[in-house]
């Protein structure tokens, strides 16, 4: 059994189901508390043990149904056709008979000869299980490996074998003079059962595969959102990223406040305590401490929300409002040539819905124009200039295509100077910078980070950075 | 403690709780496995009551500890009780100005006293909160620590460690052990997620909103004397409701109280007029309301021809029904 569970478990892993070694072993305790003879129980058991995610419920529902039970149903339902197929034998009465006969015979049969004669599905079941393992079926990768599989199986169960004894026994069933119609039914049922087995076989094996597979369908869809280009997403691809960027940031805001909860517990603060415990005739009762504050960064965003790069800027967006409370201001501009503060957008209207309205101009810019950063960054020095300090990082999102425009480099020049930082992401590889309407090589001597940005896995990366 | 997942079952079922299998017996494992339960699950599906009904089925002592932003170790352990320790420091004022006899230094002073402060951060003077009295406790507790998610991550922080081996220092008293493990329940609205360090401690547990018959049987155990007519009115509207796209999803709350009160308008069964007039029980939200009241009409007319399908002579003019849902 435990055998089965971990067998189960690195499934479950494959699908992309976090299980840790310590929730297996907790798995086996808790079925140590439990008869095993309901499975709905038994499926309630393992779950709560292993599955932590609401979201895994779903695949851990399907899986477990895939593991534990699909085969077991599939074997019955065979044999049941085979049996229907037989037209209408009584197979009790042709089974009492042949036990009363067999009694006085010297048969030995084997274990699988045995199960076929009398139907014990559960120790076909088992067999077939059995002989699967032995052959390293969950070796299997591809629909081309299902018959050389299923022969193996068949062959580890010494199908052949089991075949030729039942013959014998006919044989020498006939030779006791067992009446040559009933016979004949012995013989059809007997085929029937044994063709039943070989589609079990056979089926085992196609859900084996299935087994292998399908995680790798799903990572292989988690794995390809992350790296999926910002520049071409479905509906779909936008809503899913969504939520990855969501739990990325709840993760990322964890890790943040853990860490700054160690560094806070500070010195003993004399002062303090003397003033606080005043009221206790200057008893010090109240230990006081020097809270130590490591700084929270002020965020200036510029967002670029021309077509080519809104997508970086949403999801970026997205990420910073999310960590909100890692820093201390956060304001955030939108341009294309035009540059105009959003930051008010996202004060009292839900996330998903302030993103929305930012990329779309947000009612201070008008976003169908052509880019012209020279211009969007000489409003920004203009207007804006002064709520920048030594505690500010300024990100700018953009692909610096300015569209044969004067860049005012020199405007980011002055930003540089008085900001904390500046950070610039843009979605095209380095190679391209500077090239055709590319001005990003005369605004990087401005900057103290420029990083190509082109999906979520370095999107995500940047943000650990930024934060940590 | 529960013998069985079936016992389980029906003592909470004697509970007046509806419970699932699932519940059932992940609540069986964490008491034969004195592992904490953390249940998860959308606002109002009974995961607050669940802990009570197990605390009552058991008949132990419930000890609650509400989680919100800002609560910190010391409101969910213990504090000093300084005002006793100041009558204390009155009382005891001519003992200190013995000892304080002849020190000629304030620092001297200070040490002098220092010597002596542990009497004042003893046991004696220490207010036990919650998770400080579930784990003193003579008797097994029921530890319901509600809305974990509310909670900062250092005080999930704090809880894992208080979790692992149900221990709390005290740094001026030392170690407290824990003289009996409690049953731990966690819940979570998952307004965040809360971290795998703390999921791996503890066994899980979802819950949903009910299916049909489950809601079915809760309203029935929980409004006794209700129409069965009106239950299953109430219940196939509020499902179909819950599909909805809506800002806030009715939950068994909203329900229960929907089901209370066309009881005291007397209802036995639900019309078009008493649904509009009564849908701001299960909805708060006028743009809800709004799409329920479409989702509404839609399921009225599917009823009407299904009705007209099924009994086309019957209805006569005198005999046409007034209920809208049969
Ligand atoms: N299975 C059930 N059987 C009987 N009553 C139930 C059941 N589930 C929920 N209820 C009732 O539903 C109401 C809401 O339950 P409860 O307050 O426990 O929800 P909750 O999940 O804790 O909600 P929240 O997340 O808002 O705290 C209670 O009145 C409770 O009695
Ligand atoms: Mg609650």
């Amino acid at each position: 059994m435990q055998k089965k569970i971990v067998e189960f478990t690195n499934i479950l892993r494959k699908a992309g189901v976090r299980v840790s070694v310590a929730e297996t072993l907790d798995s086996f305790l808790a079925l140590d508390e439990m008869t095993l003879d309901h499975r709905d129980q038994f499926k309630a058991a393992l779950r709560c043990s292993m599955v932590k995610h609401s979201d895994d419920i779903s695949t851990y529902d399907r899986l477990f149904d895939l593991f534990w039970s699909g085969f077991h149903d599939s074997l019955r339902e065979q044999i049941k056709e085979a049996l229907q197929g037989l037209g209408d034998i009584d197979i009790e009465a042709l089974m009492e008979q042949l036990q009363s006969m067999l009694q006085n015979m010297d048969v030995d049969l084997s274990e699988l000869a045995q199960a076929l004669l009398t139907i014990d599905q559960n120790q076909l079941e088992q067999l077939i299980r059995q002989a699967g393992d032995e052959t390293g079926i969950e070796r299997i990768q591809n629909m081309l490996q299902i018959g050389f599989f299923s022969r193996r199986v068949l062959e580890q169960l010494g199908m052949t074998g089991a075949s030729q004894e039942l013959e014998n026994l006919v044989e020498q069933l006939r030779e006791q003079g067992m009446d040559e119609g009933e016979l004949e039914k012995l013989q059809g049922l007997l085929k029937a059962v044994q063709d039943a087995m070989r589609k079990a076989v056979r089926q085992y094996t196609e859900r084996e595969l299935d087994k292998q597979n399908h995680d790798y369908i799903e990572r292989f869809r988690q794995e390809s959102l992350q790296e999926k280009s910002f520049y071409n997403l479905t509906e779909e691809d936008m809503r899913k990223m969504r939520e990855v960027v969501d739990r990325l940031a709840q993760k990322l805001k964890n890790v943040v406040s853990i860490r700054r909860k160690r560094e806070r517990k500070g010195k003993f603060d004399l002062k303090h305590t003397m003033r606080r415990n005043m009221s206790h005739d200057g008893v010090p009762f109240e230990l006081m401490f020097k809270r130590r504050r490591k700084d929270r960064p002020k965020m200036v965003i510029l967002c670029d929300i021309s077509s080519s790069v809104a997508n970086v800027s949403r999801f970026m967006l997205q990420f910073i409002y999310s960590l909100g409370e890692i820093f201390t201001k956060i304001r955030s501009y939108v341009f294309v040539a035009e540059l105009g503060e959003v930051t008010e957008i996202f004060r009292d209207r839900d996330i998903y819905s302030a993103i929305d309205e930012a990329l779309d101009g947000g009612g201070v810019i008008n976003p169908y124009t052509r880019s012209n950063f020279g211009m969007a960054f000489h409003v920004f020095w203009r207007d804006h200039l002064a709520t920048l300090d030594n505690r500010t990082t300024v990100v700018i999102i953009g692909d610096a295509r300015n569209n044969y425009n004067d860049p005012r480099a020199w405007c980011l020049r002055d930003v540089h100077r008085k900001a904390k930082n500046v950070i610039w992401i843009n979605p095209e590889a380095p190679g391209a910078w500077g090239f055709g309407d590319s001005v990003m090589d005369e605004y990087l001597p401005h900057t103290d980070v420029a990083e190509e940005c082109r999906n979520l896995r370095q999107l995500s990366k940047l943000v650990d950075q930024l934060v940590l | 403690m529960f013998e069985s997942v079936e016992a389980v079952q029906s003592a909470l079922e004697g509970q007046k709780y509806v419970t699932t299998k699932n519940i059932a017996t992940v609540v069986y494992l964490a008491t034969k496995l004195q592992k904490p339960v953390l249940v998860e699950g959308p606002a109002g599906v009974g995961k607050t009551e669940l802990a009570k009904v197990v605390a009552g089925a058991l008949g132990i002592e419930m000890i609650r500890l509400q989680c919100y932003e800002g609560l910190d170790e010391a409101k969910a352990l213990y504090e000093w009780e300084y005002s006793k320790q100041l009558l204390y420091t009155q009382m005891l004022r001519d003992k200190i100005s013995q000892v304080l006899e002849g020190a000629d230094t304030l620092k001297e002073a200070a040490n002098r006293i220092a010597q002596e402060d542990d009497i004042f951060f003893s046991e004696r003077f220490i207010v036990p909160r919650p998770l400080m009295r579930a784990i003193t406790s003579d008797k097994t507790t029921l530890l319901l620590i509600d809305e974990v998610d509310k909670s900062d991550p250092e005080f999930e922080a704090f809880l894992l460690e208080v979790l692992s081996d149900y221990t709390v220092s005290v740094p001026e008293v030392g170690t407290i052990r824990a003289r009996n493990i409690p049953i731990v329940f966690l819940t979570s609205n998952n307004a965040r997620e809360m971290t795998d360090a703390l999921k791996r401690r503890c066994l899980h547990l979802y819950i949903d909103f009910p299916d049909l018959e489950t809601e079915v049987a809760i309203l029935n155990q929980k409004v006794p004397g209700i129409e069965q007519r009106l239950v299953e009115d109430i219940v196939e509207l509020v499902q179909r409701v819950r599909n909805l796209d809506l800002k806030k999803t009715p939950s068994i709350s909203e329900t229960l109280d929907w089901a209370r009160a066309l009881m005291t308008l007397n209802a036995d069964s639900l019309e078009k007029d008493l649904i509009e007039q009564t849908m701001n029980v299960i909805l708060k939200h006028q743009g809800d309301i709004e799409k329920a009241q479409t989702e509404l009409s839609k399921l009225l007319s599917e009823k009407a021809a299904a009705q007209r399908a099924q009994e086309p002579v019957q209805s006569t003019p005198t005999s046409i029904k007034k209920s809208v849902l049969h």
